[in-house]
Parts: C-alpha cells; sequence; structure tokens
C-alpha cells in the first residue's frame, strides 16, 4: 500500500513542478505574438501596417495583472478545462482545434505503437529462444542497423521514393477529396494517406522492443529456475512461453505504457513531412507561429500523459512484480 | 555463419543505394494529363490555386475577414475599391467613384445593381455599416479608420443616397490605400454576429464572383455565381484552392499540371520550371518594392551622409541581386520608388535621370579618402579621429537571399577598405535589435506602394521610429524636422500635382543624402501555367500583383486556339 501512495505523491508533485513551468517558460521568450501574425499573413516583403498589428494586439487581449496573477488565473482557468483562445485559429478555442487533430494522430501512432511492441517482442522472442542462429542474427544485426537511421531520413526517402518517383501513394495531407466522417471514401482515402507515415512508424517502431525483448529473455533463460525446469522434464514450449518470456516481458510492457503516454506529442517530424494533421504537426505549427495557448497546452497534454503513464506503468509493476511490492 | 551473413547485407546494401540512384532522375510528370478542355471555349472549366489560409492543420471553416486565418480571403467578401499595385490606378469596384469634397470629407458612390449571394441587394447602408462596425470594435479596426494612424480619425460615415459620405477631424488623405481595402459585409446577416472578430462565419454571404462549393477541411472548392455583378467577365467555372507548398513542391506540382500558379518563393523559377516547358510554364516577379540597406543613423559614423554616398557608390548591385536573386530582379533605383513602373510619381526635374546608382569603388574609395577615412597600416580605413572601423552586418539566419546579398555587400565594403563583417541572428533577434537600435548595418524592406506618404515617407518619418514593443518602417532612425515637414503635409495632400512636387522632395533627400541605400527590387511573384487560361498579368501587361487576386480572376480568359 505504502508503494502506491508514494507513487501517487510523486505523481502529484512532479505535475506540479510541470504545469509552473508549462507556464513560465513560453513567457520568457522574445516575441509579439500580434506582430508575428501579422508578419506571417502578410509575407516577408510587405508593408507592415502598425493599424493592423494594433488591431490584433486589441483582438488577442493583452494580459492584464503582473506575473504571479496570471500565474493563479492560468491554474484557474486549467481546473476549468479552460485552455483559451488559439492565436493562428483565432476565435476557435484550444480545445477545438486539439479535438480536431487528436484523432489523427492517436490512430496513426497508436495503432502503429501497438503493433510495433506486438512484432518487437515476437520477434525478440523467437531471437532468443534460436539464438545465435540465421534467424538471430538476421534480426539483431537488421535491428540494430534500422535503429541508428534517422526517422526524418527514411520518411523522406519513402516520401521521394514512393509519392514523387512511383506515385504510389499521396504526398501529403491526410486526406484529400472526401469529407470528413464516418464515410467509405473517407476512411478510404485517409487509410491510403496513412500507409506512408504508418510504413515509417513501423520500420523504425519495432527496434527498441526486439533488441530489449531478446537481451531480456537471454538472461532470463540463464537462471537457474530455467534450468531446473528443464532437468524436471517441462516442455521446450512452456518454459519458453510461461517462464522465460512472462518474465522478459516485465520491462517493456512498462516500457509501453511509457510509449503510450508520449503518443499525445505526437511524432513531430514524420507528420510534419508526410503534412499529416495530426497533434505533432499542430505542435510545430504552434511553435513556428509563437501560438501560446495552443503550444501551452500541447506541451501540457504530453507532460501530463507522459506523468499518467509512467504512474501507470509503476502501479502495473506493483501488480505483476511481486518483488518490487515487497522492496517498497 | 558470420562471414556469410556479411557476405549477404554487403551486395544487398549496394543493391539499395543503386536502386535510389537510378530513380532519382525520374519524377513522374503528367504533362497536359489534367487539362480538361471545355466543348465550347468560352470557359475555363476548373483552376486549382494554392490554398489561401496558411497552413490549417485542424481544418476550421472560418470566412469571416478579420480572422487571422481566413480560409478563402480574396473570393468572398469584396473591397470598395482596388489600388493596382503596379500602375497605382484606382479600380472602381463595389464603389464607382470617389472625391474629396474638400479637404477632409471624402465621399463614393457605391454599385448599383450589386447582389448579395443571398439574392438581397447591396446598398450604401452595408457599406456605411461595415466601416461604423470599426468604430464600434476597435479591434476589427484593421484599415485604422478610427484611429491616428497615418491621419486624422474619422468623425462619421453616414450613407447618403446612393453615396456614403466620411468625414474625418482632420486630413486624412494617406489613409486611403488602407480605407479601399475593407470588405464590404452584408448588414442584414453581420448586425446580429456581435464582436465580429469573434465570430465564426462559416457560411459566407458574400457579394464576390464564387459560392461556397464544399470544404473538407482541405480542399476549397468554389463554383461561380450566375448573378455576380461583372459574371460576364469570370470565366472560371470552378475554382479549387489547396494545399501549402514549400518550393521544391510547388515546382513539382506546377510541372506535373496539378497546380496552375503559385505567389510563393521559388528560387531560381528560369530553371526550376520555366525552362521545362518554354510555351506553358510563365513567371512575373514583379517589383513590389526595394530592399534596402538600413544603417543606424544614431550611432557614429553613419550619421555622416558623406561615408553613406561613398558606401553606396560602391555597392556593385547587379552582383547583388545575381546572388540574391538570380538576376530575377534588378537593381534597384535609388528614390525608392520602383520604376519604371512608378514613373508618373516621379517628378519631372528626375525623369531624364538615370537614379540607379552605378558600380564605382574608384569614385567610393576618393569620397572616403576625402570625408577623412585614411587607410591605417593594416589596410583597413580608420574612423577621422583615427579609431578603428569594423561595421558588422546584421542579418536574418534562413533568408537564403538576404545572406546572399549581406555576403557581397561585406565583400565590397572589405574591396573599399572598410573592415565588415557579417553577423547572422535569428529573425526575432533581429527584430529585437532593431528596436534597441543595437545594429549597425542590416537589410530592409521598403514597400513601393502607391501611397508615397505612407511608403517613402515613414521610412524617413521620425514618429515612425521603432518603439520598445514595435518594429516600426523608420528602422534607420532618420529625424529630420523638414523631412517631418514635407511627410506630413504629403499625408494630407489630395492634389496630384502638389503630391509629385512633394515626393521630389522625398526623393531628393534620398538623392543627395543617402539615409538608406537601395539595392534590389522585391517581388510579387506569379508563377503560372497558359494551358488552361490566358490574361495573367506579366511584364508585356503588369496590371497587377498577387495582391490582387480578385481583380486578376476578372481577367483571365480561355487560352486562345494557336
Amino acid at each position: 500500500m505504502k508503494y502506491f501512495l508514494r507513487r501517487i505523491g510523486y505523481f502529484l508533485l512532479t505535475l506540479w513542478a510541470a504545469i509552473t513551468l508549462n507556464f513560465l517558460i513560453p513567457r520568457l521568450q522574445p516575441g509579439d505574438p500580434a506582430e508575428l501574425m501579422i508578419r506571417q499573413i502578410s509575407g516577408r516583403d510587405t508593408e507592415i501596417d502598425p493599424a493592423r498589428i494594433e488591431a490584433m494586439r486589441v483582438m488577442l487581449g493583452q494580459p492584464d495583472g503582473n506575473l504571479f496573477e496570471q500565474y493563479l488565473a492560468y491554474l484557474g482557468q486549467l481546473a476549468r478545462g479552460d485552455f483559451g483562445y488559439s492565436y493562428t485559429y483565432f476565435p476557435a478555442t484550444v480545445t477545438d482545434v486539439i479535438g480536431r487533430a487528436l484523432l489523427w494522430t492517436l490512430v496513426l501512432v497508436g495503432v502503429t505503437l501497438v503493433l510495433s511492441f506486438v512484432l518487437g517482442t515476437v520477434l525478440g522472442a523467437f531471437a532468443a529462444w534460436w539464438r545465435n542462429s540465421p534467424f538471430d542474427s538476421i534480426v539483431t544485426l537488421g535491428s540494430t542497423f534500422v535503429g541508428t537511421l534517422q526517422s526524418f531520413w527514411v520518411a523522406l526517402l519513402l516520401l521521394f521514393v514512393f509519392g514523387y518517383v512511383l506515385g504510389w501513394f499521396p504526398t501529403a495531407g491526410g486526406y484529400e477529396a472526401s469529407m470528413p466522417g464516418l464515410n467509405l471514401e473517407f476512411l478510404l482515402d485517409a487509410v491510403r494517406h496513412s500507409v506512408l507515415p504508418a510504413a515509417v512508424l513501423m520500420l523504425l517502431g519495432p527496434v527498441g522492443w526486439v533488441l530489449g525483448m531478446r537481451n531480456t529473455m537471454i538472461l532470463n533463460l540463464g537462471e537457474d529456475y530455467i534450468r531446473l525446469a528443464r532437468a524436471k522434464g517441462v516442455p521446450d514450449k512452456q518454459i519458453a512461453l510461461r517462464y522465460a518470456a512472462r518474465n522478459a516481458l516485465l520491462p517493456s510492457v512498462t516500457g509501453l505504457a511509457m510509449a503510450l503516454g508520449g503518443i499525445l506529442g505526437g511524432q513531430i517530424l514524420i507528420e510534419t513531412t508526410f503534412d499529416y494533421p495530426g497533434l505533432g504537426r499542430l505542435m510545430q505549427q504552434a511553435a513556428s507561429g509563437k501560438d501560446y495557448p495552443l503550444l501551452q497546452a500541447l506541451l501540457l497534454f504530453t507532460i501530463v500523459g507522459t506523468l499518467v503513464a509512467n504512474l501507470v506503468a509503476d502501479m502495473l509493476y506493483g501488480v505483476l512484480d511481486p518483488r518490487a511490492r515487497k522492496a517498497a | 555463419m558470420k562471414r556469410r551473413t556479411l557476405l549477404a547485407t554487403g551486395p544487398l546494401a549496394a543493391a539499395l543505394v543503386a536502386g535510389t540512384a537510378a530513380c532519382s532522375g525520374q519524377i513522374r510528370t503528367n504533362q497536359g494529363g489534367g487539362a480538361a478542355t471545355s466543348g465550347d471555349g468560352t470557359t475555363i472549366p476548373q483552376l486549382t490555386f494554392p490554398a489561401e489560409v496558411a497552413e490549417n492543420v485542424a481544418g476550421i471553416t472560418n470566412f469571416n475577414p478579420f480572422s487571422p486565418n481566413v480560409t478563402s480571403k480574396n473570393y468572398f467578401y469584396e473591397p470598395i475599391m482596388i489600388r493596382s499595385s503596379m500602375n497605382c490606378e484606382v479600380v472602381p469596384w463595389i464603389a464607382t467613384a470617389f472625391a474629396w469634397k474638400d479637404d477632409t470629407t471624402l465621399v463614393f458612390t457605391i454599385r448599383d445593381g450589386v447582389t448579395w449571394s443571398d439574392g438581397k441587394p447591396l446598398t450604401p447602408e452595408d457599406v456605411a455599416f461595415t466601416l461604423n462596425l470599426r468604430k464600434q470594435y476597435p479591434a476589427a479596426d484593421d484599415i485604422g479608420l478610427w484611429n491616428d494612424v497615418f491621419g486624422a480619425p474619422a468623425e462619421s460615415v453616414e450613407a447618403d443616397g446612393q453615396d456614403v459620405v466620411i468625414s474625418f477631424s482632420g486630413l486624412a488623405a494617406a489613409k486611403f490605400d488602407s480605407l479601399i481595402t475593407a470588405k464590404v459585409l452584408p448588414q442584414h446577416v453581420w448586425k446580429d454576429a456581435g464582436d465580429p472578430t469573434q465570430y465564426i462565419d462559416e457560411k459566407p454571404v458574400g457579394s464576390g464572383p464564387f459560392d461556397l462549393g464544399s470544404y473538407n477541411g482541405r480542399r476549397l472548392q468554389l463554383t461561380r455565381r450566375e448573378d455576380y455583378w461583372q459574371a460576364d467577365k469570370v470565366k472560371v467555372q470552378e475554382l479549387i484552392l489547396e494545399g501549402n507548398y514549400d518550393a521544391t513542391n510547388a515546382a513539382l506540382k506546377l510541372t506535373a499540371g496539378d497546380l496552375d500558379a503559385f505567389w510563393g518563393e521559388i528560387p531560381n523559377p528560369e530553371q526550376a520550371f520555366a525552362s521545362k516547358d518554354e510555351k506553358l510554364n510563365h513567371f512575373w516577379y514583379a517589383p513590389a518594392g526595394s530592399t534596402v540597406l538600413t544603417y543606424n543613423l544614431t550611432k557614429a559614423p553613419f550619421d555622416d551622409a558623406k561615408l553613406r554616398e561613398a558606401i553606396s557608390q560602391g555597392l556593385d548591385k547587379d552582383e547583388i541581386s545575381a546572388k540574391a536573386t538570380y538576376s530575377v530582379m534588378k537593381p534597384a533605383s535609388q528614390t525608392g520608388l520602383k520604376l519604371p513602373y512608378a514613373e508618373n510619381l516621379l517628378p519631372d526635374s528626375y525623369t531624364d535621370q538615370e537614379t540607379v546608382l552605378p558600380f564605382d569603388t574608384a569614385k567610393a574609395e576618393e569620397l572616403l579618402d576625402a570625408a577623412g577615412y585614411a587607410k591605417g597600416s593594416d589596410g583597413f580605413r580608420t574612423l577621422p579621429d583615427g579609431s578603428a572601423f569594423a561595421p558588422t552586418f546584421l542579418v536574418q539566419a534562413g533568408w537564403i537571399d538576404y545572406q546572399a546579398a549581406a555576403d557581397v555587400v561585406v565583400r565590397n565594403l572589405q574591396t573599399m577598405g572598410i573592415n565588415a563583417s557579417v553577423q547572422t541572428s535569428p529573425p526575432e533577434a533581429v527584430d529585437q535589435a532593431k528596436k534597441d537600435a543595437d545594429f549597425d548595418m542590416c537589410l530592409e524592406y521598403l514597400h513601393g506602394g502607391c501611397e508615397v506618404a505612407r511608403n517613402l515617407g515613414s521610412k524617413l518619418a521620425s514618429d515612425q521610429v521603432p518603439t520598445k514593443d514595435t518594429v516600426k518602417a523608420n528602422v534607420g532612425r532618420w529625424e529630420d524636422a523638414h523631412t517631418d515637414e514635407i511627410v506630413a503635409e504629403l499625408s494630407g495632400e489630395t492634389d496630384p500635382e502638389k503630391q509629385k512636387a512633394l515626393t521630389g522632395e522625398l526623393v531628393e533627400i534620398m538623392m543627395t543624402q543617402y539615409p538608406v541605400t537601395c539595392l534590389f527590387y522585391a517581388p510579387a511573384r506569379m508563377i503560372y501555367r497558359t494551358d488552361k487560361a490566358e490574361g495573367w498579368p506579366s511584364e508585356e501587361d503588369p496590371y497587377g500583383t498577387n495582391s490582387e487576386m480578385l481583380m486578376i480572376i476578372t481577367r483571365l480568359v480561355p487560352p486562345s486556339a494557336s
């Protein structure tokens, strides 16, 4: 019980620190959002009209009160779930904007993450069971090589070859001519546009799981209790599944929980390369446009997501592994 | 076993690399594949332009012209009148004519027979409502009508028969160019909208040439309106606005025929696009203004006009525009006006002169010697009092044309014996330096618009010096009482002849005192194909730029049979 209470305590403390830093850091940056926005709308080499900048400032509203008062107001707004208006999509609210991009990222990154996990752990388990075989060599060497590749480089390569040269897949966007909604045309359109980003994620995703699973399992296979089981005549399949793989899975499961928490940040580089309308793309747009309300909300979601996932992983470990509970 | 796998992966890797290298030359194009021709040749069935909204990741629909992210800003609501940025002609649009009844009263005569897309007629009351809305909600006053930016605030706006009468509390001629860009809104829809800046306009009722066909968050499809007031001039049946492209993507889409026009940056457009098909692929980079070398006049020795004159003579503008714009843009006139298009603004004393400064290093060195900037023992010039002179040129990182220009300028300065160097910083830091006057030299943009008081004038007016919070036009901080008098008079002057005389005085200051040095013209780009439509603005027919897309749509015609 103490184990769980302590974990929850750490969680709340870290959450408070994250919220405060999230409030402070954007405000320390120079740059005036109103001016930046007019520059972005007008373009680089155009007349700067001071009247437009002034009108934009009035529209966005200048925060009043000193920094501490703004902080308290910010905490109050968070408690009510009011994240304010987005600067770039004014007058749409931040919740509205994020809501539209959320599903795209959840589906793309969520599905590929789970699939990568399954693929990775299965490959890793087989590689460990048949260690030093040709299968093991290919899997290990292959994963190590793929693991050194940069995600945006792979994304650009796939985009160039399959999008521009061969023309098999669309080169940008989440959908094209269909109307969003629960209709077949749109779903097919969305799937077509998701193939390349998903391919990149599926190519690079399993690497960590493969190597992690393989190494943990080899470690487990060398343990005394496995040797005892073999001596007792337990069939190979049971040793592999019920004992070695199950115990080796523990670190990977907690790793999965943390990776799931990171979904809310999206995959910024991949989404930007493919112009995919997810949270990562939204974050890139908010960061370059100094859209503070939107940026803060996105960062907050990422932080909260990671913290909650961390907490869940900790709890899960406590449930799955009796040794952790004893130690606490 | 290890050796075998190594031998296997080697050829595999080689094959992968070879395969990609072989593919790199063959980008799929479908020239002419997309050209849907109509039967009778009198209409343009479809045109595809890039999206007007910059980066609509969230797919939000909002046609409200006050929103920073308007889904379409050109084709639904129309401005009062259109001033062509090229020849400065005022084209009648919603208003057929304008007149200054006296120095402080402006009268617009509103066109008869214009209907909104819901069938109701557009009346002068709608125009008066649109302008009065900005009084009620200052956040909507993007044209500066009710405040004292560039002139006295308005006192009242009233509809009077077929006219709209605007009374100002003082001289306000310089507000005209902004004023006419106000998009006329239908009173019967917007009077219940409350604060117009907070209103989400999803089903726009506009007077423009197109109706909303469909919008799925990325692709906007517009269909031609039969009851548009000049529908006979609009030949485009369907307009698709889709996608935000960078230079590479845009060039690829244009070449493939998936895009019909583009107005963003494509470096070296001749090689990237036009050369692929000499007959169909065209581009025209009209001069929109000048890129100027700005000196920090509050810092010695840049307050010495002789130094500035010497530097201006010693800059190789042809080389600068070759490196920065691949010679697409020409060296700029030192008058600050964009010539030859703005010739009618130039006073007679200058019309025969060559106002682009020649490149003459010898003369520059002569002037520097005469002004007291002697060469020291290390070969570099010192200030007249003997102290070292090592100015820095502040340039924005990532703006490759500015960086290229800065390199050439610094090289030219070093040839003259001035120990200059380039200092690269992120654009926000450069903006901050301009606000704090913390720079020696930098590049700035001088707008070549038709209201000389707002463009050349504000570059030299002391009330346009940047403050701690805002970057304004007079970054160099030219503060001169005589100049301020001229600009103030020009802001209130409505008589073209008197305007010309006052412009002449500003030109005189530019040509003799060099507050800034004009380098090359900055472009308003138009990159287009002529397989589906002709009549685009070009060097032969410079009637407008990408700031007047609405006007361009009414000039596009199907390609002639030849």
